[in-house]
């Protein structure tokens, strides 16, 4: 289903495309703007409000399988490159360390004016130079969403601190696992994918993966696929793969196995950027008969973590790109987008006054957790009676991440960690699937890298 | 030879001059580009690639992977070809068949096309749903007692194998009876009808009449399932997860080419000394074909006209 709509949204991506290809020409300058969800085009249409004498033009290329990573790698020394690109955190790193992207240098007073999390700015520089490439909007510190229902049920208390202080680390959070497969009989998982937690124990390794030209494998990467392992041998997980059908099913108690059981999902991993994007839009099965707005909480959970962010720069060879940093500027760094971004200023009916032919589902709901320092101190507080935190039984999810955001750290962001654990996937399914055993898995996968990595040093 | 003719002979190069140039960008250069890449260490993200002379080719032969996926590529083309050809046939003969008579063969021909016109895409994201953990394919086979517990078929070896094989059988069989079905029309009437006169069985006449004529479809029908199958990608690479999962089993010769290319550098040079394997070994079995099912006699032939 998610890659038919990938397909889908390529296909509108395409025919926007070709409509403003096929548009009259206008006086204004054209910005064109390349990245792999429809997200930032609600911020470009706001640009299109602010700039009346400029026509950003969006494309959105998907990156489910990593077509988003080639067409920009074969579009980029050519003459057809965009003048503004994402990057998302798997791959930032790759463009920040190669020499296409605009040093941005100018931006970093604005940027120290809105206080943007260190971390932020950190993924953006070039750690060889020390010059800034790109700018993001988001900080996005991790956490754990669990329902309140279940953890009542199995536990006694929905309350935060107690269900924090129960799974305060990994070894506990296991004992939660059982705790709740016995109580529910089996019915009930801990999680709906191992894949969940890869992210929090990949982020607290000691090591990056390369180092030197040489891989490592820090002991944190074993320690998860034990985990995971036992998680698939003692049923605490529910085999969902991560955004597909069942795991999404799961939010919304939909769950169902091929038996016709009822299944339950009591936690999921996920960032500030789950909560409105993927969480809340799930939480109402698409036949509205099951619904679990207003039964989640949010912890920091057993290990703490950040996932994804969308980092944007502009290329060094664009014509306009003075323009282009503006579009940054405003994205990243402009107090009053960034505001109107996080507390769900930008409506359909708002951008169609800018645009009317701005698709249906063109919206930036309130609740994503911004870059900006200031931003966020000033609008906390709006949050604690919104939809949100209505949606978290009264929980102001923002004030906790707003606590976690200023301590993330990403110093083990690189170029290539996109691919290097696209790599381990297959070969974790089938050591899990008990195809093959541990000595496989770990062979198969540094044969897979061999692929993509001819010079790195593998031992 | 006078002027005139002289001139019409110039008029010939002019008119296949488009086709000439236009191969000549489009085919020729590329081909030379990719041979000319595949002996450096160009990658996309640098620009500039140094001659390594034939390193890409060692490092393709020093682990299993390039044969992996060549022999991946090998059992998935030639495990749809037989079924594809084999079902084209039985049902082509069933169309022209006079004494079968069947009715509405136009409808039934554009029936068994229409899978063709799908978009692999959205054919793979088809299966994908359908065979996922918790999709219908699982349900249907637990509650009716043929699977005790739901499994992962995406990620079983023989489950994935044969399911690109089948899909790639239905997308392309119907291709293959509207070619042999206007190869089979165009074998004259009369022969069949002398052969009924003289009283041959349908096994006899297609036998010593349809096979045989049917021979120069048959090669062309062989030789760009061929060439289509060592290039086969899209299927494979939307079923799983682009990499040829499950372990590396319906990983291709295209797909390594890609993932090549793909990888977090864009190593171009590396992924054009797969495509040059790949274009060597796909030629050099074209030829073979074309060698092998040549007309035998045509030499002998020619030779007693004279």
């Amino acid at each position: 289903m998610k890659r038919l709509y990938f397909v889908l949204s390529v296909l509108v991506a395409l025919s926007m495309l070709l409509s403003a290809c096929g548009a009259p020409a206008t006086e204004k300058t054209v910005l064109n703007v390349w990245s792999f969800t429809n997200e930032i085009n609600t911020m470009a249409i706001a640009f299109e409000g602010t700039h009346p004498d400029v026509d950003v033009v969006y494309t959105m290329i998907p990156m489910t399988n990593g077509e988003y990573q080639t067409k920009l790698k074969a579009a980029i020394g050519t003459a057809d490159t965009p003048d503004v690109i994402a990057l998302e955190a798997a791959f930032v790193k790759e463009y920040v360390e190669a020499d296409f992207l605009a040093d941005l240098g100018e931006l970093l007073p604005i940027a120290e004016a809105a206080k943007t999390y260190p971390f932020v700015t950190d993924v953006g520089t070039n750690a060889a130079d020390g010059v800034i490439k790109g700018f993001a909007y988001q900080a996005t510190p991790g956490a754990v969403f669990y329902r309140r229902s279940l953890a009542k049920e199995y536990f006694g208390t929905d309350d935060p601190a107690e269900i924090q202080a129960l799974m305060a680390d990994m070894d506990k959070f296991i004992e939660m696992a059982a705790v709740i497969k016995e109580k529910s009989d089996g019915n009930t998982y801990m999680v709906g994918s191992s894949g969940d937690f890869q992210n929090p124990f990949f982020a607290n390794r000691a090591q990056p993966w390369v180092v030197d030209e040489t891989l490592v494998v820090d002991p944190m990467v074993e320690k998860y696929i034990e985990t995971a392992k036992l998680f698939r041998d003692e049923g605490y997980e529910a085999q969902a793969q991560q955004w597909q059908e069942g795991w999404f099913a799961g939010m919304n108690d939909s769950l169902v196995d091929a038996n016709g059981n009822s299944k339950q999902v009591f936690s999921y991993f996920l960032p500030t950027w789950g909560l409105p994007y993927v969480l809340a839009p799930n939480a109402k099965s698409a036949d509205g008969a099951h619904d679990t707005s207003g039964d989640w909480g949010v912890v920091t959970g057993p290990l703490p973590y950040q996932w994804g962010g969308t980092w944007l720069g502009a290329m060094a060879k664009s014509p306009n790109l003075e323009l282009a940093k503006e579009f940054i500027r405003f994205c990243t760094l402009d107090e009053k987008n960034l505001t109107n971004w996080a507390t769900g200023v930008y409506t359909n009916d708002y951008l169609k006054a800018i645009d009317p032919q701005v698709p249906e589902d063109q919206v930036q709901a309130a609740g994503d957790f911004v870059s900006s320092q200031v931003v966020v101190e000033k609008i906390t507080a709006s949050f604690d009676d919104s939809e949100l935190s209505a949606f978290l039984a009264g929980q102001n999810s923002y004030a906790g991440f707003a606590a976690a955001a200023p301590s993330v750290n990403a110093k083990l962001m690189t170029g290539s960690d996109d691919a290097i654990q696209r790599a381990l996937n297959d070969p974790i399914n089938q050591y899990l699937n008990g195809v093959i055993d541990a000595d496989t898995m770990w062979t198969t996968w540094k044969d897979a890298l061999r692929v993509e990595f001819p010079n790195l040093v593998i031992k | 030879m006078n002027q005139a003719s002289l001139k019409r002979n110039y008029y010939g190069y002019l008119f296949i001059a488009p086709f000439v140039i236009a191969f000549l960008i489009f085919g020729l250069y590329p081909i030379y580009n990719t041979i000319a890449l595949s002996f450096t260490d160009a990658t996309l993200m640098s620009k500039t690639g140094n001659f390594i002379g034939l390193m890409n080719f060692e490092r393709l032969f020093a682990d299993d992977i390039f044969m992996n996926a060549v022999k991946n590529t090998w059992l998935l083309w030639i495990l749809n070809f037989i079924p594809q050809v084999g079902i084209a046939m039985l049902l082509s003969v069933w169309f022209t068949n006079a004494r079968l008579n069947i009715k509405a063969v136009g409808v039934w021909r554009a029936l068994f096309f229409l899978p063709n016109l799908l978009m692999p895409a959205a054919v793979a994201a088809l299966f994908f749903s359908l065979f996922s953990f918790y999709g219908p394919v699982n349900q249907f086979l637990v509650r009716s007692g043929f699977l005790p517990e739901a499994m992962q078929f995406l990620q079983d070896v023989t489950v994935t194998r044969s399911l690109v094989i089948f899909i790639q059988w239905w997308m392309w069989f119907g291709q293959t009876i509207i070619i042999l079905i206007a190869g089979m029309t165009s074998i004259p009437l009369p022969l069949y009808e002398a052969a009924m006169v003289d009283g041959a069985t349908s096994t006899q006449m297609f036998n010593r009449i349809t096979l045989p004529l049917l021979k120069p479809i048959l090669i062309y029908v062989f030789v760009t399932s061929l060439v289509g199958g060592m290039q086969m990608f899209d299927i494979p690479f939307l079923l799983t997860d682009g990499r040829g999962s499950p372990s590396g089993s319906i990983m291709t010769n295209n797909i390594l080419m890609y993932l090549k290319f793909s990888s977090s550098k864009g190593h171009i040079g590396a992924a054009s000394s797969v495509g040059v394997l790949v274009f060597f070994m796909t030629s050099i079995c074209a030829l073979a074909i074309f060698y092998f099912l040549r007309e035998k006699d045509s030499a002998t032939s020619k030779s007693a006209k004279r």
